[in-house]
Protein backbone atom coordinates (compact mmCIF):
# COMPACT_ATOMS: atom_id res chain seq x y z
CA UNK A 1 0.00 0.00 0.00
CA UNK A 2 3.15 2.39 1.02
CA UNK A 3 4.59 1.90 -2.75
CA UNK A 4 0.85 2.57 -4.05
CA UNK A 5 0.99 5.28 -2.12
CA UNK A 6 4.03 7.11 -3.65
CA UNK A 7 3.15 6.30 -7.16
CA UNK A 8 -0.46 8.15 -6.72
CA UNK A 9 1.63 11.00 -5.26
CA UNK A 10 3.96 10.66 -8.12
CA UNK A 11 0.48 10.79 -10.47
CA UNK A 12 -0.70 13.66 -8.12
CA UNK A 13 2.75 15.95 -8.96
CA UNK A 14 1.42 16.14 -12.78
CA UNK A 15 1.03 20.11 -13.39
CA UNK A 16 1.90 21.13 -9.87
CA UNK A 17 5.23 22.44 -11.25
CA UNK A 18 6.94 21.12 -7.93
CA UNK A 19 9.89 20.09 -10.56
CA UNK A 20 10.18 23.21 -11.99
CA UNK A 21 9.88 25.34 -8.58
CA UNK A 22 12.39 23.08 -7.96
CA UNK A 23 14.45 24.29 -10.46
CA UNK A 24 14.41 27.36 -10.97
CA UNK A 25 15.37 27.35 -6.42
CA UNK A 26 18.18 25.65 -7.99
CA UNK A 27 19.51 28.19 -10.49
CA UNK A 28 18.44 31.14 -8.27
CA UNK A 29 21.03 29.12 -5.64
CA UNK A 30 23.43 29.13 -7.70
CA UNK A 31 23.64 32.03 -9.25
CA UNK A 32 23.32 33.82 -5.83
CA UNK A 33 26.64 31.63 -4.30
CA UNK A 34 28.48 31.99 -7.62
CA UNK A 35 27.65 36.40 -8.27
CA UNK A 36 30.97 36.98 -6.42
CA UNK A 37 32.70 34.60 -8.63
CA UNK A 38 32.63 37.47 -11.25
CA UNK A 39 34.45 40.13 -9.10
CA UNK A 40 37.86 41.30 -9.82
CA UNK A 41 38.37 40.79 -5.98
CA UNK A 42 37.52 37.15 -6.08
CA UNK A 43 39.29 36.30 -9.28
CA UNK A 44 42.79 37.39 -8.65
CA UNK A 45 42.51 35.08 -5.72
CA UNK A 46 41.76 32.07 -8.10
CA UNK A 47 45.28 30.39 -7.83
CA UNK A 48 45.86 31.25 -4.98
CA UNK A 49 45.78 28.97 -1.61
CA UNK A 50 45.80 31.54 0.43
CA UNK A 51 43.00 33.17 -0.99
CA UNK A 52 41.33 30.70 -0.58
CA UNK A 53 38.73 30.71 -3.31
CA UNK A 54 37.07 27.44 -2.95
CA UNK A 55 36.08 28.12 0.50
CA UNK A 56 34.80 31.70 0.10
CA UNK A 57 32.80 30.18 -2.66
CA UNK A 58 31.86 27.03 0.06
CA UNK A 59 31.01 29.58 2.51
CA UNK A 60 28.34 31.33 0.07
CA UNK A 61 26.79 28.29 -0.89
CA UNK A 62 25.99 27.53 2.74
CA UNK A 63 25.18 31.01 3.53
CA UNK A 64 22.38 31.05 0.22
CA UNK A 65 21.60 27.68 1.05
CA UNK A 66 20.58 28.41 4.63
CA UNK A 67 18.52 31.39 3.75
CA UNK A 68 16.67 29.55 0.52
CA UNK A 69 16.14 25.77 1.65
CA UNK A 70 13.60 26.63 4.12
CA UNK A 71 11.56 28.62 1.80
CA UNK A 72 12.13 26.08 -0.94
CA UNK A 73 10.65 22.58 1.67
CA UNK A 74 7.93 24.92 2.65
CA UNK A 75 6.80 25.76 -0.67
CA UNK A 76 6.76 21.92 -2.20
CA UNK A 77 5.47 20.64 1.07
CA UNK A 78 2.43 23.54 1.03
CA UNK A 79 2.06 22.54 -3.03
CA UNK A 80 2.17 18.78 -2.56
CA UNK A 81 -0.47 18.98 0.39
CA UNK A 82 -2.93 21.28 0.10
CA UNK A 83 -4.46 19.71 -3.44
CA UNK A 84 -5.97 17.31 -0.17
CA UNK A 85 -8.03 20.02 1.46
CA UNK A 86 -8.56 21.62 -2.38
CA UNK A 87 -10.06 18.33 -3.86
CA UNK A 88 -10.87 16.58 -0.57
CA UNK A 89 -8.24 14.50 -1.21
CA UNK A 90 -8.02 13.35 2.41
CA UNK A 91 -11.80 11.92 2.86
CA UNK A 92 -11.47 10.08 -0.75
CA UNK A 93 -8.03 8.37 0.42
CA UNK A 94 -9.71 7.79 3.59
CA UNK A 95 -12.62 5.61 2.34
CA UNK A 96 -10.29 3.65 -0.07
CA UNK A 97 -8.24 2.67 3.35
CA UNK A 98 -5.36 5.05 2.75
CA UNK A 99 -5.20 6.67 6.04
CA UNK A 100 -3.64 10.66 6.12
CA UNK A 101 -0.50 9.59 8.13
CA UNK A 102 -0.13 7.58 5.37
CA UNK A 103 -0.87 10.09 2.59
CA UNK A 104 1.62 12.37 4.39
CA UNK A 105 4.71 9.79 4.21
CA UNK A 106 4.21 9.05 0.81
CA UNK A 107 4.38 13.11 -0.22
CA UNK A 108 7.23 13.17 1.96
CA UNK A 109 8.97 10.46 -0.08
CA UNK A 110 8.06 12.02 -3.07
CA UNK A 111 9.42 15.31 -2.39
CA UNK A 112 12.32 13.69 -0.43
CA UNK A 113 13.36 12.02 -3.63
CA UNK A 114 13.11 15.49 -5.27
CA UNK A 115 15.03 16.89 -2.83
CA UNK A 116 17.62 14.06 -3.21
CA UNK A 117 18.40 14.90 -6.87
CA UNK A 118 18.10 18.31 -6.34
CA UNK A 119 20.75 18.99 -3.53
CA UNK A 120 23.77 16.80 -5.53
CA UNK A 121 22.79 18.53 -8.87
CA UNK A 122 22.70 22.42 -7.44
CA UNK A 123 26.09 21.68 -5.58
CA UNK A 124 27.65 19.92 -8.35
CA UNK A 125 26.90 23.19 -10.63
CA UNK A 126 28.05 25.18 -8.28
CA UNK A 127 31.52 23.33 -7.84
CA UNK A 128 31.48 23.30 -11.86
CA UNK A 129 30.61 27.35 -11.72
CA UNK A 130 33.59 27.62 -9.60
CA UNK A 131 35.63 25.28 -12.18
CA UNK A 132 34.58 27.49 -15.15
CA UNK A 133 35.17 30.82 -13.71
CA UNK A 134 38.55 30.13 -13.54
CA UNK A 135 39.72 28.56 -9.87
CA UNK A 136 42.60 26.58 -10.31
CA UNK A 137 43.61 26.02 -6.52
CA UNK A 138 43.24 22.05 -6.14
CA UNK A 139 39.51 21.30 -4.65
CA UNK A 140 38.59 19.17 -1.76
CA UNK A 141 36.05 17.34 -2.82
CA UNK A 142 34.89 15.85 -0.12
CA UNK A 143 33.98 19.24 2.03
CA UNK A 144 32.05 19.50 -0.38
CA UNK A 145 30.19 16.24 -0.57
CA UNK A 146 29.78 15.85 3.71
CA UNK A 147 27.98 19.47 3.20
CA UNK A 148 25.44 18.62 0.63
CA UNK A 149 24.40 15.39 2.56
CA UNK A 150 24.47 17.17 5.64
CA UNK A 151 22.58 19.58 3.65
CA UNK A 152 20.11 16.93 2.46
CA UNK A 153 19.16 15.45 5.58
CA UNK A 154 18.48 18.94 7.08
CA UNK A 155 16.32 19.77 4.09
CA UNK A 156 14.36 15.96 4.27
CA UNK A 157 13.98 16.68 8.42
CA UNK A 158 12.28 20.26 7.98
CA UNK A 159 10.92 18.66 4.48
CA UNK A 160 8.60 16.25 6.81
CA UNK A 161 7.79 19.16 9.74
CA UNK A 162 6.35 21.21 6.95
CA UNK A 163 4.27 18.40 5.09
CA UNK A 164 3.27 18.07 8.19
CA UNK A 165 2.03 21.69 9.32
CA UNK A 166 0.21 22.15 5.82
CA UNK A 167 -1.95 18.67 6.07
CA UNK A 168 -2.84 20.23 9.72
CA UNK A 169 -3.11 23.91 8.77
CA UNK A 170 -5.16 24.42 6.03
CA UNK A 171 -4.57 28.00 5.32
CA UNK A 172 -1.23 27.86 3.84
CA UNK A 173 0.23 30.72 4.32
CA UNK A 174 0.44 29.51 7.70
CA UNK A 175 3.38 27.29 6.11
CA UNK A 176 4.80 29.74 4.15
CA UNK A 177 5.26 32.21 6.65
CA UNK A 178 7.25 29.54 9.00
CA UNK A 179 9.49 29.13 5.89
CA UNK A 180 10.18 32.66 5.29
CA UNK A 181 10.58 33.23 9.53
CA UNK A 182 13.01 29.79 8.89
CA UNK A 183 14.72 31.29 6.32
CA UNK A 184 15.52 34.40 8.43
CA UNK A 185 16.72 31.93 11.17
CA UNK A 186 18.63 29.66 8.81
CA UNK A 187 21.09 32.42 7.74
CA UNK A 188 21.01 34.22 11.13
CA UNK A 189 21.79 30.80 13.10
CA UNK A 190 25.23 31.22 10.99
CA UNK A 191 26.27 34.03 13.09
CA UNK A 192 24.30 32.70 16.52
CA UNK A 193 26.46 30.39 19.23
CA UNK A 194 26.36 27.05 18.05
CA UNK A 195 24.23 26.12 21.75
CA UNK A 196 21.84 28.36 20.10
CA UNK A 197 21.63 27.44 16.61
CA UNK A 198 21.05 23.78 17.91
CA UNK A 199 17.88 24.70 19.66
CA UNK A 200 16.16 26.28 16.39
CA UNK A 201 14.79 23.07 13.46
CA UNK A 202 16.47 25.72 11.16
CA UNK A 203 20.13 26.33 13.14
CA UNK A 204 20.99 22.63 11.98
CA UNK A 205 22.09 24.56 8.45
CA UNK A 206 24.46 26.28 10.40
CA UNK A 207 25.25 23.05 12.40
CA UNK A 208 26.09 21.29 9.07
CA UNK A 209 28.39 23.73 7.93
CA UNK A 210 31.87 22.81 7.42
CA UNK A 211 33.95 25.93 7.57
CA UNK A 212 33.45 28.82 9.88
CA UNK A 213 34.25 32.78 9.44
CA UNK A 214 37.83 33.57 11.53
CA UNK A 215 40.09 36.11 12.09
CA UNK A 216 42.10 34.40 9.59
CA UNK A 217 39.82 33.51 7.29
CA UNK A 218 37.92 30.50 7.08
CA UNK A 219 38.95 27.57 9.26
CA UNK A 220 37.59 24.24 9.04
CA UNK A 221 34.99 22.98 11.45
CA UNK A 222 33.47 19.57 11.84
CA UNK A 223 30.24 19.52 11.92
CA UNK A 224 28.01 18.73 14.23
CA UNK A 225 26.93 14.75 13.33
CA UNK A 226 26.19 14.23 17.01
CA UNK A 227 23.38 17.22 17.26
CA UNK A 228 22.39 16.28 13.11
CA UNK A 229 21.52 12.95 14.46
CA UNK A 230 19.90 13.52 17.40
CA UNK A 231 17.90 16.42 15.45
CA UNK A 232 16.64 13.96 12.81
CA UNK A 233 15.67 10.97 15.33
CA UNK A 234 13.47 13.36 16.71
CA UNK A 235 12.30 14.78 13.84
CA UNK A 236 11.64 11.10 13.01
CA UNK A 237 9.73 10.13 16.24
CA UNK A 238 7.52 13.28 15.61
CA UNK A 239 6.57 12.64 12.06
CA UNK A 240 6.06 8.95 12.85
CA UNK A 241 3.34 10.04 15.96
CA UNK A 242 2.01 12.97 14.46
CA UNK A 243 1.27 10.66 11.50
CA UNK A 244 0.00 7.95 14.05
CA UNK A 245 -2.14 10.54 15.74
CA UNK A 246 -3.50 12.14 12.47
CA UNK A 247 -4.51 8.27 11.04
CA UNK A 248 -6.69 9.05 14.08
CA UNK A 249 -8.21 12.21 13.66
CA UNK A 250 -11.67 12.21 12.64
CA UNK A 251 -13.05 13.80 9.55
CA UNK B 1 -35.39 -9.00 2.50
CA UNK B 2 -31.60 -8.38 3.82
CA UNK B 3 -30.78 -4.99 5.66
CA UNK B 4 -27.60 -3.70 4.68
CA UNK B 5 -27.14 -1.05 7.42
CA UNK B 6 -28.13 -1.88 11.11
CA UNK B 7 -27.19 0.21 13.64
CA UNK B 8 -27.65 -0.40 17.40
CA UNK B 9 -27.25 2.16 19.80
CA UNK B 10 -25.74 4.56 17.82
CA UNK B 11 -24.18 7.59 19.41
CA UNK B 12 -21.85 10.30 18.71
CA UNK B 13 -20.72 12.90 21.34
CA UNK B 14 -18.53 15.63 20.82
CA UNK B 15 -18.18 16.50 24.80
CA UNK B 16 -21.22 17.22 26.36
CA UNK B 17 -23.11 17.43 23.05
CA UNK B 18 -24.71 15.10 22.00
CA UNK B 19 -25.08 14.89 17.70
CA UNK B 20 -26.06 11.57 17.35
CA UNK B 21 -28.68 9.94 19.81
CA UNK B 22 -29.21 6.24 20.27
CA UNK B 23 -29.76 5.34 16.43
CA UNK B 24 -31.51 2.19 15.63
CA UNK B 25 -31.06 2.78 11.74
CA UNK B 26 -32.33 -0.41 9.37
CA UNK B 27 -31.45 0.31 5.55
CA UNK B 28 -33.13 -2.24 3.65
CA UNK B 29 -31.35 -3.86 0.68
CA UNK B 30 -31.53 -2.75 -2.72
CA UNK B 31 -34.00 0.41 -1.88
CA UNK B 32 -32.97 3.99 -1.91
CA UNK B 33 -32.85 5.06 1.64
CA UNK B 34 -33.85 8.43 2.06
CA UNK B 35 -31.91 10.08 5.07
CA UNK B 36 -33.91 13.41 6.06
CA UNK B 37 -33.20 16.03 8.80
CA UNK B 38 -33.21 19.90 8.82
CA UNK B 39 -29.26 21.02 8.57
CA UNK B 40 -27.43 20.33 12.02
CA UNK B 41 -29.47 17.10 12.61
CA UNK B 42 -26.58 14.25 12.65
CA UNK B 43 -27.05 13.35 9.35
CA UNK B 44 -23.52 13.90 8.25
CA UNK B 45 -22.24 12.78 11.52
CA UNK B 46 -23.87 9.50 11.37
CA UNK B 47 -22.81 8.89 7.52
CA UNK B 48 -18.82 9.65 8.63
CA UNK B 49 -19.81 6.84 11.16
CA UNK B 50 -20.98 4.28 8.85
CA UNK B 51 -17.85 5.13 6.70
CA UNK B 52 -15.19 4.83 9.99
CA UNK B 53 -14.39 8.86 8.95
CA UNK B 54 -15.48 9.24 12.86
CA UNK B 55 -15.76 6.91 15.76
CA UNK B 56 -18.92 6.63 17.64
CA UNK B 57 -18.73 7.27 21.30
CA UNK B 58 -21.19 4.62 21.56
CA UNK B 59 -23.05 1.82 19.95
CA UNK B 60 -22.18 -0.88 16.79
CA UNK B 61 -22.45 -0.53 12.93
CA UNK B 62 -23.38 -3.76 10.73
CA UNK B 63 -22.98 -3.16 7.11
CA UNK B 64 -23.58 -5.92 4.54
CA UNK B 65 -23.87 -8.18 7.33
CA UNK B 66 -20.86 -7.66 9.32
CA UNK B 67 -20.04 -5.93 11.97
CA UNK B 68 -17.94 -2.68 11.20
CA UNK B 69 -14.45 -3.00 13.19
CA UNK B 70 -11.18 -2.68 12.40
CA UNK B 71 -10.57 -5.66 10.92
CA UNK B 72 -13.25 -6.02 8.72
CA UNK B 73 -13.15 -2.61 7.66
CA UNK B 74 -11.09 -2.50 4.63
CA UNK B 75 -13.13 -4.87 2.82
CA UNK B 76 -16.55 -2.98 4.16
CA UNK B 77 -14.71 -0.08 2.79
CA UNK B 78 -14.31 -1.94 -0.48
CA UNK B 79 -17.76 -2.74 -1.35
CA UNK B 80 -19.27 0.75 -0.34
CA UNK B 81 -19.09 4.09 -2.45
CA UNK B 82 -19.37 7.48 -0.94
CA UNK B 83 -19.75 10.88 -1.54
CA UNK B 84 -19.23 13.35 1.96
CA UNK B 85 -19.36 16.52 2.70
CA UNK B 86 -17.57 17.92 -0.85
CA UNK B 87 -17.54 16.02 -3.84
CA UNK B 88 -13.83 14.83 -4.37
CA UNK B 89 -11.39 15.49 -7.36
CA UNK B 90 -8.25 17.17 -8.06
CA UNK B 91 -8.32 20.59 -9.72
CA UNK B 92 -5.07 20.21 -11.18
CA UNK B 93 -5.64 17.04 -13.03
CA UNK B 94 -7.78 15.65 -15.70
CA UNK B 95 -11.63 13.88 -14.62
CA UNK B 96 -9.37 11.21 -16.68
CA UNK B 97 -6.59 10.98 -14.28
CA UNK B 98 -8.56 11.47 -11.14
CA UNK B 99 -10.11 8.39 -11.86
CA UNK B 100 -7.26 6.64 -12.33
CA UNK B 101 -5.84 8.00 -9.10
CA UNK B 102 -9.10 6.24 -8.08
CA UNK B 103 -8.40 3.27 -10.35
CA UNK B 104 -4.58 2.49 -8.45
CA UNK B 105 -5.96 3.13 -5.03
CA UNK B 106 -8.53 0.40 -5.00
CA UNK B 107 -6.88 -1.71 -7.67
CA UNK B 108 -9.85 -1.31 -10.35
CA UNK B 109 -9.78 -2.67 -13.54
CA UNK B 110 -10.45 -0.21 -16.30
CA UNK B 111 -13.67 -1.80 -17.15
CA UNK B 112 -14.69 -0.65 -14.26
CA UNK B 113 -13.93 2.97 -14.49
CA UNK B 114 -15.35 3.09 -18.04
CA UNK B 115 -18.53 1.76 -16.81
CA UNK B 116 -18.66 4.14 -13.65
CA UNK B 117 -17.77 7.43 -16.23
CA UNK B 118 -20.15 6.30 -18.69
CA UNK B 119 -22.80 5.42 -16.29
CA UNK B 120 -22.50 9.24 -15.19
CA UNK B 121 -22.21 10.28 -18.32
CA UNK B 122 -19.27 12.27 -18.43
CA UNK B 123 -16.99 10.36 -21.03
CA UNK B 124 -17.02 13.91 -23.05
CA UNK B 125 -15.55 15.46 -20.64
CA UNK B 126 -12.77 13.72 -19.27
CA UNK B 127 -9.89 15.27 -20.25
CA UNK B 128 -11.26 18.24 -19.43
CA UNK B 129 -9.09 19.80 -15.96
CA UNK B 130 -11.35 19.50 -12.93
CA UNK B 131 -11.07 23.38 -12.08
CA UNK B 132 -13.06 23.68 -15.29
CA UNK B 133 -15.83 21.34 -13.89
CA UNK B 134 -19.09 22.85 -13.76
CA UNK B 135 -20.60 21.94 -9.78
CA UNK B 136 -22.92 19.77 -11.41
CA UNK B 137 -19.81 17.76 -13.47
CA UNK B 138 -17.53 17.66 -10.17
CA UNK B 139 -20.58 15.90 -8.17
CA UNK B 140 -20.91 13.36 -11.46
CA UNK B 141 -17.34 12.66 -11.19
CA UNK B 142 -17.46 12.20 -7.61
CA UNK B 143 -20.12 9.77 -8.33
CA UNK B 144 -18.52 8.12 -10.98
CA UNK B 145 -15.92 7.99 -8.12
CA UNK B 146 -17.94 6.23 -5.97
CA UNK B 147 -19.65 4.02 -8.42
CA UNK B 148 -16.11 2.60 -9.76
CA UNK B 149 -15.98 -0.18 -7.54
CA UNK B 150 -18.99 -1.30 -8.13
CA UNK B 151 -20.45 -1.13 -4.98
CA UNK B 152 -23.22 -2.87 -2.92
CA UNK B 153 -24.15 0.18 -0.97
CA UNK B 154 -23.57 3.72 -1.87
CA UNK B 155 -23.56 6.47 0.74
CA UNK B 156 -24.20 10.33 -0.45
CA UNK B 157 -23.94 13.38 1.88
CA UNK B 158 -26.61 15.79 -0.08
CA UNK B 159 -25.08 14.83 -3.90
CA UNK B 160 -27.71 16.92 -5.17
CA UNK B 161 -25.85 20.50 -2.91
CA UNK B 162 -25.54 23.36 -5.04
CA UNK B 163 -27.11 21.69 -8.30
CA UNK B 164 -29.79 23.30 -10.62
CA UNK B 165 -33.02 21.64 -11.32
CA UNK B 166 -31.75 19.42 -14.27
CA UNK B 167 -28.99 18.54 -12.00
CA UNK B 168 -31.15 17.40 -9.40
CA UNK B 169 -33.26 15.62 -12.02
CA UNK B 170 -30.27 14.08 -13.59
CA UNK B 171 -28.88 12.56 -10.05
CA UNK B 172 -32.28 11.64 -8.87
CA UNK B 173 -33.02 9.38 -11.83
CA UNK B 174 -29.27 7.91 -11.52
CA UNK B 175 -29.78 6.82 -8.11
CA UNK B 176 -33.06 5.29 -8.75
CA UNK B 177 -31.90 3.18 -11.91
CA UNK B 178 -28.45 2.10 -9.49
CA UNK B 179 -31.04 0.81 -7.12
CA UNK B 180 -33.13 -1.33 -9.48
CA UNK B 181 -29.82 -2.59 -10.55
CA UNK B 182 -29.38 -3.59 -7.01
CA UNK B 183 -27.30 -1.04 -5.59
CA UNK B 184 -28.52 0.07 -2.00
CA UNK B 185 -28.45 3.92 -1.62
CA UNK B 186 -28.38 5.64 1.33
CA UNK B 187 -29.24 9.21 0.44
CA UNK B 188 -29.07 12.38 2.70
CA UNK B 189 -31.08 15.69 2.47
CA UNK B 190 -32.43 18.44 4.21
CA UNK B 191 -34.43 19.12 1.05
CA UNK B 192 -37.68 17.23 1.27
CA UNK B 193 -39.07 17.43 -2.06
CA UNK B 194 -35.76 15.87 -3.42
CA UNK B 195 -35.33 12.57 -1.36
CA UNK B 196 -39.71 12.29 -1.44
CA UNK B 197 -39.29 11.86 -5.33
CA UNK B 198 -36.35 9.09 -5.14
CA UNK B 199 -36.67 7.35 -1.87
CA UNK B 200 -38.66 4.18 -1.27
CA UNK B 201 -37.37 4.31 2.80
CA UNK B 202 -37.32 7.30 4.89
CA UNK B 203 -35.12 7.46 7.57
CA UNK B 204 -35.95 11.17 9.93
CA UNK B 205 -33.26 12.42 12.18
CA UNK B 206 -34.23 15.58 14.84
CA UNK B 207 -31.61 16.43 17.28
CA UNK B 208 -29.34 13.54 16.54
CA UNK B 209 -32.73 11.25 17.15
CA UNK B 210 -34.11 9.48 14.70
CA UNK B 211 -37.69 10.51 14.90
CA UNK B 212 -39.29 8.33 12.56
CA UNK B 213 -38.09 5.35 10.07
CA UNK B 214 -40.13 2.90 7.52
CA UNK B 215 -41.93 3.99 4.17
CA UNK B 216 -43.79 7.08 2.93
CA UNK B 217 -47.18 5.57 3.51
CA UNK B 218 -45.95 4.50 7.19
CA UNK B 219 -45.34 8.02 7.84
CA UNK B 220 -48.63 9.25 6.96
CA UNK B 221 -50.34 6.56 8.60
CA UNK B 222 -48.49 7.92 12.18
CA UNK B 223 -49.71 11.23 11.38
CA UNK B 224 -52.92 13.01 12.12
CA UNK B 225 -54.65 14.65 8.77
CA UNK B 226 -56.13 18.00 10.21
CA UNK B 227 -59.69 18.67 10.70
CA UNK B 228 -61.82 21.33 8.12
CA UNK B 229 -64.59 22.68 9.88
CA UNK B 230 -67.02 24.47 7.39
CA UNK B 231 -68.49 27.15 9.35
CA UNK B 232 -69.36 30.91 8.38
CA UNK B 233 -68.57 31.99 11.78
CA UNK B 234 -65.04 31.18 13.05
CA UNK B 235 -64.46 33.83 14.95
CA UNK B 236 -67.15 32.05 17.27
CA UNK B 237 -65.62 29.42 17.22
CA UNK B 238 -62.42 30.71 18.24
CA UNK B 239 -63.86 33.01 21.24
CA UNK B 240 -64.94 29.72 22.87
CA UNK B 241 -61.16 28.67 22.92
CA UNK B 242 -60.94 26.50 20.08
CA UNK B 243 -57.61 25.77 19.31
CA UNK B 244 -57.77 26.31 15.33
CA UNK B 245 -56.76 28.59 12.65
CA UNK B 246 -58.87 30.38 10.20
CA UNK B 247 -58.71 28.66 6.94
CA UNK B 248 -61.00 29.57 3.42
CA UNK B 249 -64.20 28.32 4.63
CA UNK B 250 -64.00 28.07 8.68
CA UNK B 251 -61.47 26.19 10.65
CA UNK B 252 -58.16 24.16 10.41
CA UNK B 253 -56.81 22.35 13.50
CA UNK B 254 -54.12 20.54 13.39
CA UNK B 255 -53.64 16.71 15.98
CA UNK B 256 -57.00 16.08 16.59
CA UNK B 257 -57.97 12.22 17.34
CA UNK B 258 -61.58 10.76 16.13
CA UNK B 259 -62.71 11.27 20.16
CA UNK B 260 -61.30 14.92 20.29
CA UNK B 261 -63.02 15.35 16.86
CA UNK B 262 -66.49 14.49 18.02
CA UNK B 263 -66.43 15.88 21.79
CA UNK B 264 -64.96 19.67 19.15
CA UNK B 265 -68.19 19.23 17.17
CA UNK B 266 -70.73 18.80 20.33
CA UNK B 267 -69.28 21.54 21.84
CA UNK B 268 -69.47 24.15 18.84
CA UNK B 269 -73.19 22.79 18.36
CA UNK B 270 -74.01 23.25 22.34
CA UNK B 271 -72.68 26.74 21.76
CA UNK B 272 -74.63 27.29 18.78
CA UNK B 273 -71.85 27.74 16.22
CA UNK B 274 -73.38 26.36 13.18
CA UNK B 275 -71.04 23.82 11.40
CA UNK B 276 -72.02 22.98 8.00
CA UNK B 277 -68.98 20.21 7.60
CA UNK B 278 -66.33 18.71 8.91
CA UNK B 279 -63.32 16.95 6.80
CA UNK B 280 -60.17 15.29 6.96
CA UNK B 281 -57.36 16.66 4.96
CA UNK B 282 -54.04 15.08 4.54
CA UNK B 283 -50.61 16.78 5.34
CA UNK B 284 -48.41 17.18 3.18
CA UNK B 285 -45.48 15.39 3.66
CA UNK B 286 -43.05 18.94 4.33
CA UNK B 287 -45.59 19.11 7.44
CA UNK B 288 -45.36 15.38 8.55
CA UNK B 289 -41.65 15.97 8.22
CA UNK B 290 -42.14 19.70 10.40
CA UNK B 291 -43.80 18.04 12.90
CA UNK B 292 -41.66 15.24 13.39
CA UNK B 293 -38.43 17.42 13.94
CA UNK B 294 -40.42 19.83 15.91
CA UNK B 295 -40.40 22.64 13.15
CA UNK B 296 -36.41 23.34 13.32
CA UNK B 297 -35.38 23.14 9.66
CA UNK B 298 -36.90 25.28 6.80
CA UNK B 299 -36.96 22.85 4.13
Amino acid sequence: MTLTAVNLELRKTRRLRVVLVCAVMVAAVVALTCANLMSDSARAGFDDPGAQPWESLLMSYVMVTAMTSPLLVAVLASRQVDIEHQGQGWMLSQVAGLRPGRLCRAKATVLGALLAVAVPVQTALVVMAGLAAGITVPLSPGVWVQYAVGLLLVDLALLCLHVWLAARVENQLVGMGVGLLGAFCGVFSLLMPPALARVLPWGYYAVVSPLRMGDDGFAALTPGYGWLAVFLAVVAVLFAVAGHRFDRTEA
Amino acid sequence: MNDVITTHHLTKTYGPRTVVDDLELRVPQGCVYGFLGPNGSGKSTTMKMLLSLARPSRGEITLLGRPMNRETRPALLREIGSLVEAPPGYAHLTGRENMVIVQRMLGLSDRQVSRAVATVRLQEHMDKLVRAYSLGMKQRLGIAMALAREPRLLILDEPTNGLDPAGIEEIRGLLVSLAEDGVTVMVSSHLLDEIDRMASVLGILGRGRLVFQGTRAELFDRSTPDLLVDTPEPGRALALGVPAVRSERGLRLSGLGDDDTAALVRRLVGADVPVHGVRRVQQSLEEVFMDLTGREGLL
